[in-house]
């Protein structure tokens, strides 16, 4: 008894302390977190002073010393004697700043979560690995080694980060390590070519083959292809209408006979609209400078550390300046001393679905070509935290990947028959040797050239040089198909539905210097219906891109200034076609909120500004008017998911079909409603949401307090970490296109000099650091909601001296 | 039964407790503190009734005063995020707090299991 009297208190210390050192659920290991000589506290960092301070790093496998000075955005400009020690900095000092990130981000592509999250992780560990990521990855690294300044590039870049990683204890591991409570791993040059991969699947991975298929079930060809046409009724392509063809195009596939698939429910994302970007360039003839002059801003989810890095990286041979993705080496979107170049997403169809017959239960083999064909398998382990390990198999026909509906449909789960995946994202690709001879080129030549070696995910690759060239090409890898092959899920039996070649890569769509003056994109059709060849029936919605050319078409003497304006642009260009229809057919109420609203509108001045109310009443609206049109017939359901016609179909339906018997709501019997009524019924209950949203109208109704657009931390749920409700103005299909959760990640505006003295300016909702506890982890987003941006330091020797130097490093190899 | 401890000779075993576990906090896993802890009630013969109270006194000082001195040499808004994560309303007084308290239970479960291994 006193034995256990006496070991009681000790037993009570083992069990707290072991407590406080493991995490429990979402809880944090708080002896760790909460100790100031371990846990968080060691993470604060104090603001750097305004003094230029120097310091000495020794990093091993450096051949020669490399100076880095930091600006006082904390941007790294980074001067080394060659490339080997160039990108082993880059992959170094991009570690210091965001290792964690870079790590949860590769972890993520590569279906790895649930080793640090639990078994919660597995739904998107599985869906990524069934989907070929891994795989992809595995071939895309074998491609980019190929090139041997590329497996330089990758391999000093990962011995970077591997340096820094090794440098670390764990106390001063990032912030999230410890409140996940795991510690980093090694990197592998694989990690970049996964995060590349990743790209993939964050802009081309969208696909609505089966939704569509479901409605090709469901009401037939000739209504599918009416509500779902393959070109948009108002358009402004990327490529100018009338550009001359400056190729003999290849033979098109013969097309395969109608299919209808079995259709079915199936867990893939659906295409993000509001995931888009702009970009533009203007010539000579048009700027105040007499040289182009090129704006970018791609559209991605905004987080927490940013997507972007900023940095300059200098070496013999090349002097780049732009934004990096933490995790590959290179600059992919920036501008030399020549030449600046920006990325928007092609939406093109470049993932299909193939309806696989297996022979029987083993998936051994499968029919196609009229005759049995093996498949090959591949196994994928899943470590989950806190469980036992899982491992999967992943059946692939020559098409790709077959991912199972039975788990999804159990009472088909007797029929042998799943869908293979074929996706470019599975081809053996080079993007690392396109970044590292962009951040290298010259002038148009160098860009096209480096332009050859690109596949996925494909992007509109704009160009401007100091020459006085401005250049896009719609580029990537693009299967040759015959006409809308791919909009329905494809017969895997029939080999004529198979992928055959590709487009050739010198005939993607392309322009140079047009007449015009000026060229752009907003991820709408890449191409008029005369290009000889089909890319794909659906693209973003096309009122971005119409509105950014009407500008440019009419703007002249352009400087930095006046496109700052353009990509802060919040016309609402959808309203202005759009609100005098809708007004036209609404019964106008007659007193109290709803009339008050309607008022509102008709005063409203089409812009999508910080504190409109005209704009929250308008696209709330317009959700609850498509809602209303197209619920009943295409409603979301679990077995039969189908889409929806889009805004382009539905204004026309609006404009020249008012007795469509789409109008009429299916599920009131014995009542046929009419357009008008409708149009009316959604205005009273977008109001009527309004108000129980945000009470009487007034502030509280302000577009910026409705959109609630917020940086969040990638952890899911870390609001502490995140920047919410930021007053920022825009909206999906405003040039300003920022969202709840998307908008521009990246915005920057070069002009560039004869001179070889490049006047840029840039911002990027976020800031350089990864880490909470720097004043550097979210101080330009203030910035960037303001709509103002930053003007970029481009040094050319690292003794420039500038008022704006913060810090310098000299690396030095490790004896 | 012994003489019950005087202030000062309180004081000086708090003021122990503090410098050592600092030194260890600095070198050694977190958890290092309480083995600390652990080892001085047992070497310094501390009564098991006091040992508690001097362990958690002492633990408490430690974190919560680190916590304050990193807190004012390397201001940044990470205390107030940690404090909105906890949650504790952003209170980074309530923070302090929290942290001293987490050290102070180590310190004196610890204290009193070294205490209680020689008092028994």
């Amino acid at each position: 008894m006193k034995y256990i009297k006496s070991i009681f208190p000790l037993a009570l210390a083992i069990i707290w302390t072991y407590a406080l050192h493991n995490s429990w659920g979402t809880l944090p290991p708080l002896g760790k977190l909460m100790s100031p000589f371990h846990g968080f506290w060691v993470n604060a960092e104090a603001p750097e002073s305004a003094e230029l301070t120097e310091e000495n790093l020794q990093i091993p496998g450096l051949e020669q010393a490399v100076t880095v000075v930091y600006d006082e955005m904390a941007i790294p400009h980074v001067f080394a004697q060659n490339d080997h020690d160039l990108y082993l900095a880059q992959g170094y000092l991009t570690a210091k700043d965001r290792l964690w990130q870079m790590e949860f981000q590769t972890h993520f592509a590569g279906g790895r979560i649930s080793e640090i999250v639990g078994e919660k992780g597995m739904v998107s560990d599985q869906f990524q690995r069934r989907m070929g990521a891994v795989y992809g990855a595995e071939k895309s690294f074998e491609g980019m080694k190929e090139d041997p300044k590329a497996a330089i590039t990758l391999q000093a870049y990962s011995d970077g980060v591997n340096a820094y990683i090794e440098s670390l204890d764990e106390r001063h591991f990032p912030l999230e390590y410890k409140l996940l409570n795991y510690a980093p791993e090694k990197w592998s040059p694989i990690k970049s070519a996964l995060f590349l991969k990743n790209m993939s699947f964050v802009l081309a991975s969208g696909t609505d083959d089966l939704k569509m298929t479901n409605i090709l079930r469901k009401y037939g060809k000739a209504v599918a292809e009416n509500l779902f046409p393959n070109y948009p009724f108002v358009e402004s392509p990327i490529i100018p209408v009338g550009t001359p063809r400056d190729f003999k195009p290849v033979p098109i596939p013969e097309s395969p006979i109608d299919f209808i698939g079995l259709g079915s429910a199936m867990k893939t994302p659906e295409k993000d609209p509001n995931i888009g970007s702009n970009n533009w360039a203007v010539a000579g003839n048009k700027t105040v400078s007499g040289l182009p002059i090129l704006a970018n801003d791609p559209h991605l989810t905004l987080s927490l550390p940013s997507i972007w890095y900023q940095m300059q990286l200098v070496a013999p041979g090349v002097n780049v300046y732009g934004s990096t993705m933490p995790g590959t080496p290179n600059v992919i979107v920036g501008f030399n001393k020549n030449v600046a170049w920006g990325v928007t997403n092609v939406g093109s169809d470049i993932l299909d679905w193939y309806q696989v017959k297996f022979k029987d239960a083993s998936k051994a083999e499968y029919w196609h070509d009229g005759k049995w064909k093996k498949t090959t398998q591949r196994i994928e382990t899943f470590n989950i935290k806190g469980k036992k390990s899982f491992v999967d198999t992943i059946f692939f026909t020559h098409h790709g990947p077959v991912v199972y509906l039975s788990h999804e449909k159990p009472f088909k789960s007797n029929i042998p028959v799943g869908h293979a995946l074929r996706w470019i994202a599975h081809e053996k690709s080079q993007e690392s040797t396109t970044f590292y001879k962009l951040n290298r080129a010259a002038n148009y030549d160098d860009y096209a050239q480096a332009l050859t070696y690109y596949s996925a995910p494909a992007q509109n690759f704009l160009f401007a040089s100091n020459q006085g060239d401005i250049a896009l090409w719609v580029n990537g890898k693009f299967p040759l198909k015959s006409y809308t092959l791919g909009k329905y899920l494809l017969d895997g039996t029939d080999p004529k539905a198979d992928w055959t070649g590709y487009i050739p890569q010198p005939h993607n769509p392309h322009a140079k210097n047009p007449a015009r003056g000026f060229l752009s994109s907003a991820n709408q059709s890449s191409v008029d219906p005369s290009y000889p060849y089909y890319m794909g029936w659906q693209y973003a919605p096309t009122e971005r891109g119409r509105r950014i050319n009407e500008r440019l078409e009419a703007m002249s003497k352009i400087t930095v200034d006046s496109l700052r304006g353009l990509q802060n642009d919040n016309f609402n260009i959808r309203a202005r076609t759009l609100l005098p229809l809708l007004m036209a057919q609404l019964t106008s109420p007659k007193a109290g909120v709803h009339a008050q609203a309607a008022g509102e509108l008709k005063r409203w001045n089409l812009q999508n500004s910080v504190n409109s109310v005209g704009a929250t009443i308008f696209e709330n609206w317009v959700l609850m008017l498509q809602d209303a049109i197209w619920a009943d017939e295409f409603e979301a359901d679990d077995q039969a998911p189908m889409s929806r016609p889009s805004m382009d179909r539905t204004i026309k339906m609006i404009q020249d079909e008012p007795n469509a018997p789409w109008w009429d709501n299916v599920k009131t019997k014995n009542k046929k409603e009419r357009m008008a009524e409708i149009i009316s019924g959604s205005f009273t209950a977008s109001i009527d949401t309004l108000v129980k949203k945000h009470g009487v109208m007034g502030p509280e109704w302000a577009w910026y307090k409705h959109k609630q657009t917020g940086v969040r931390h990638l952890i899911p749920g870390m609001d502490a970490l995140s920047r919410l409700n930021i007053p920022i103005g825009g909206g999906g299909t405003i040039v300003n296109a920022t969202t709840m959760k998307t908008g521009p990640s990246w915005r920057m505006i070069v002009e560039l000099s004869k001179e070889g003295k490049p006047r840029a300016h840039g911002v990027y909702p976020g800031g350089q650091s990864g880490n909470p506890g720097s004043a550097h982890y979210d101080d330009l987003i203030d910035t960037w909601a303001k709509g103002e941006l930053r003007s970029l330091l481009y040094l050319e020797k690292p003794e420039d001296v500038s008022g704006r130097l913060r810090k310098k490093i000299v690396l030095s190899t490790k004896k | 039964m012994r003489k019950p401890l005087s202030f000062s000779y309180k004081l000086a075993i708090v003021l122990i407790m503090v410098v050592m576990g600092a030194i260890a906090g600095i070198y050694l896993p977190w958890f290092a503190l309480g083995i600390l802890f652990a080892v001085l009630a047992y070497v310094l013969r501390l009564p098991a009734g006091n040992a508690f109270v001097l362990g958690l006194i002492s633990g408490f000082l430690l974190w919560a005063i680190s916590a304050f001195w990193i807190d004012m040499q390397h201001p940044s808004s990470l205390p107030g995020r940690m404090a909105n994560l906890f949650p504790l309303g952003g209170s980074v007084l309530g923070l302090y707090a929290l942290t001293g308290l987490l050290g102070g239970l180590t310190g004196g479960f610890w204290s009193w299991a070294g205490a209680k291994l020689r008092f028994n």
